[in-house]
């Protein structure tokens, strides 16, 4: 029989929330799928579109972007910057026909460790049907 | 209908002035029916500027050059240059000017307006003269042009041959200017993103599909690039060597110099590179279609902007190129951005 | 060998060469361009002038050397690649992308021989297509040596009579084409060489533009490399890669390791075209280029093909499709920018 297919997952976790939510995940022996390669950065204002687009490139199956709910962003309004960025990207990707599961935003804070397992349960399950991305994967 | 001499007078009038350095406008070309830019430096040689259908450039591209020219000038002249602008030129203007780019006082911008009409697709003109060779296009009356071929002249209802971008046109006249020649009118447009909803409409896997096969077919020539009034960024991501190197910098650092996406144009580079042009004009972009005009290989690029454009709109409800004064696009947020697709 | 086929039999003598991959001129929107043919009722030799020269097959925009992988605990494993040696066919092939194809010959050959360049040229027949009526408004083959119905570079050349075609066949090449398929071809009327004299000595004349006074611009050029009529010229050029990437002759490459996997670490050493008018090109390791501007760039095209290239191999490196004028976004033109080289004073 064939090996289930295993979605690879690249995160971006905003350093002061989400990561923090995802170590709490983790110190705190929740179990979710081990599919996510997390990626820390400062804030999820600095999530360039090119990153997503070179996650993809580099043969991600999903990408997450997460940061801190509105009004909880470390610097402020950097979330509300990617907020606006990201829902472009999103609208973009879907434009020229990449399943519009594969790529995702979220607002996790530092305590919501719970809430991270259950958008990567989520995102592996939504992305298990759709099989490997090879749209937009290097095809050298 | 602009009248030419106006022009021409309102060009003389400036140098005579000495106000501007030279003028950026519409030169006859010796080969036919397109012109070319050209660089208007004294009174006399205002005798070349033109004004006809196929004026399609934008010049405001070359501010950028100009910018660059004057800043490694020892004792710049400090005269703004005279740029002749269309309505949707006019709109790059604002942009440059929101961003900061150029200031007010550089630019003397001698606005044309299109009227009813706008400039046409050379690709159109070609097909309906089915082989007649245009010699020479000029505006007429109403909405017709009138194009002189070795065969005599010939009247073609504008329509037929308008570029798509001035089909789907939010500016008709210029939207600043130092003077405006031709009438502030509007040619009504029912729905300025008609094209791109015929692609939107497609299924996920035919929208696929179509820019997989347009995509593919890019050689990579950058001219979508170049030609862009907004592509100004020193370095590009799309260069092989894309940041800036300088004496101190060390081999490692070269060497561990992200590559975003490789030289080869196959496919997924292809789709890196015009996503990443796309997403970095969201919000800039003002259609003025050259990038779609200047592709060897008729690739219709504009619908990736148009795409983020449309969504400006309807997300943000942000317009580009309007409002030197408002925030761009990606710096600024309201707290009621819409939040659905977020988990 | 001349011989004259009739229009209605092309499509039997596409059939009969089964044996080789078959390229023609294949139109997509208003796009012409050389595709693999895989029926051969496709095949259209009634267009205009595509958008890429038969170049991107001989000497293709992308080209694999090797390929590495870390798989083994030694190091990389290094597999050389090469292209597949097969028989091929090009068919329309205007003479002067036959000509630009001699040209880039000297280029990869000589002292040191390509071999990607040369596997692929030594397999390919070209089948040219004389321009009865010039492909472009812009074509001026004639002011660089050259004609509309040239035969330098050609294996075979096909002529428009009407209702049939008359074929030159000038190599061993040229002829294997044609003997698989002996019996559509006859031998010419005296009546069809007339016509053909007859529509050569038309087609020579419909060919309206020319650049003045060729011969002396190399020598002229020579002094000119301080000259201020690069930057006037040089105003409105955008630095894209339209004419340089569009010219049958030009033939600059860039050498890259493009990796697809950095751990573990596989990829492929990769031949891409390279533009001069680009900014990265002679960009040293220290960060300077000595070609900084605009137009330092327009006076390497230029001086290239008129001056550095008749130095070394005695041809002018244009042979006058004029892709690079119909294509410029700005309309820069090379026949005028020679011809101001000509008038040139000071």
């Amino acid at each position: 029989m064939a090996e289930e297919f295993e979605p690879k997952i690249v995160a971006f976790l905003c350093k002061w929330c989400s990561s923090a939510g995802s170590d709490l995940a983790g110190v705190s022996r929740m179990e979710y799928p081990p599919n996510v390669v997390p990626i820390q950065v400062m804030c999820s204002g600095s999530v360039s579109p090119l990153y997503v687009l070179s996650a993809f490139n580099k043969g991600a199956d999903g990408v997450l972007v997460s940061g801190c709910h509105p009004g909880d962003c470390h610097y402020i309004k950097g979330n509300f910057y990617a907020r606006r960025r990201i829902a472009l990207v999103k609208r973009l990707l879907d434009f020229i026909g990449l399943e519009p599961q594969r790529f995702q935003m979220s607002w996790v804070s530092a305590a919501e460790g719970t809430k991270y397992t259950q958008i990567i349960k989520d995102f592996v399950q939504e992305l298990k049907p759709l099989g490997p991305q090879t749209k937009l994967r290097r095809d050298l | 209908m602009v009248n030419l001499e106006d022009l021409k007078k309102e060009a003389k009038t400036v140098l005579e002035e000495g106000k501007v350095k030279y003028i950026i406008g519409y030169e006859k070309s010796a080969n036919g029916l397109m012109p070319v830019p050209g660089f208007i430096k004294s009174p006399e040689e205002v005798e070349k500027l033109i004004w006809t259908p196929a004026c399609v450039y934008n010049l405001t591209k070359f501010l950028v050059d100009e910018k660059r020219r004057k800043s490694r000038e020892k004792k710049p002249d400090e005269r703004p240059v005279g740029l002749v602008v269309k309505g949707c030129d006019s709109r790059a203007l604002v942009v440059l000017l929101q961003e900061k780019f150029i200031n007010r006082d550089d630019v003397f911008i001698i606005g044309v307006s299109c009227e009813e009409t706008g400039v046409i697709d050379e690709k159109k003109l070609i097909k309906k003269l089915k082989g007649k060779k245009a010699e020479k296009i000029e505006f007429d009356e109403k909405d017709n042009f009138i194009v002189t071929t070795q065969e005599g002249k010939v009247k073609i209802a504008a329509s037929e041959v308008l570029a798509e971008r001035c089909l789907e046109c939010k500016a008709n006249s210029p939207v600043i200017y130092d003077v405006l020649l031709g009438e502030k009118a509007k040619r009504s447009v029912d729905n300025p993103f008609q094209s791109l909803e015929k692609i939107e409409s497609l299924p996920e896997r035919e929208r696929w599909k179509f820019w997989k096969e347009q995509l593919s077919k890019c050689i990579r020539c950058y001219a979508c690039r170049s030609v862009c009034p907004m592509c100004y960024c020193d370095e590009c991501v799309a260069d092989t060597i894309n940041f800036a190197v300088t004496a101190d910098t060390t081999a490692e650092e070269k060497a561990q110099k992200i590559k975003w996406l490789e030289k080869s144009p196959v496919k997924s580079e292809n789709f890196v590179y015009h996503l990443v042009r796309a997403i970095h004009l969201a919000g800039r972009c003002i259609d003025c279609g050259e990038c779609e005009r200047v592709c060897p290989l008729d690739i219709p690029i504009r619908f990736l902007n148009k795409k983020l454009e449309k969504d400006a709109k309807e997300l943000f409800d942000y317009e580009a190129g309007f409002d030197p004064e408002q925030p761009s696009l990606v710096s600024s947020f309201k707290d009621e951005d819409p939040e659905d697709f977020i988990r | 060998m001349e011989k004259v086929l009739d229009k209605k039999s092309f499509p039997q003598w596409v059939k009969k060469l089964s044996s080789y991959t078959v390229y023609a001129p294949v139109q997509e929107d208003e796009v012409w361009n050389y595709e693999v043919i895989t029926n051969p009722e496709q095949v259209n030799l009634d267009f205009p002038n595509t958008v890429l020269s038969p170049k991107k097959i001989i000497f293709p925009q992308r080209e694999v050397y090797l390929e590495f992988s870390a798989s083994n605990e030694d190091g990389l494993e290094v597999k050389e690649v090469l292209p597949e040696e097969e028989p091929s066919v090009i068919f329309g092939v205007r003479p002067c992308d036959a000509r630009a194809l001699t040209l880039t010959d000297k280029v990869f050959g000589g002292d040191f021989e390509d071999i990607y360049y040369w596997k692929r040229r030594n397999q390919v027949a070209l089948v040219g297509l004389a321009c009865h009526t010039p492909p472009s408004p812009n074509c001026f083959c004639l002011s660089v040596d050259g004609s509309p119905f040239s035969k330098e570079g050609l294996d075979v050349l096909m002529s428009d009579l009407g209702s049939k075609y008359f074929v030159e066949a000038f190599s061993k090449k040229g002829e294997q084409l044609i003997n698989p398929a002996k019996t559509l071809f006859k031998p010419p009327t005296e009546k069809d060489k007339k016509e053909l004299d007859k529509n050569r000595t038309e087609a020579k004349k419909r060919i309206s533009r020319q650049i003045q006074n060729i011969k002396k611009i190399p020598p002229k050029l020579k002094g000119m490399f301080d000259s201020s009529l690069w930057d006037e010229e040089s105003m409105s050029c955008l630095r894209c890669g339209i004419c340089t990437y569009l010219c049958p002759t030009c033939h600059c490459f860039d050498i890259n390791d493009e990796i697809f996997s950095s751990s573990p670490l596989s990829g492929k050493r990769i031949r891409t075209w390279d533009n001069c008018q680009f900014p990265d090109f002679t960009m040293h390791s220290s960060g300077h280029n000595p070609r900084q501007g605009k137009a330092s760039r327009l006076r390497q095209r230029i001086m290239h093909k008129f001056q550095y290239f008749v130095e070394r191999y005695k041809n002018y490196q244009c042979t006058g499709c004029g892709r690079c004028i119909s294509r410029c976004p700005v309309g820069i033109d090379i026949i005028e920018v020679l011809d101001k080289v000509s008038s040139y004073e000071g």
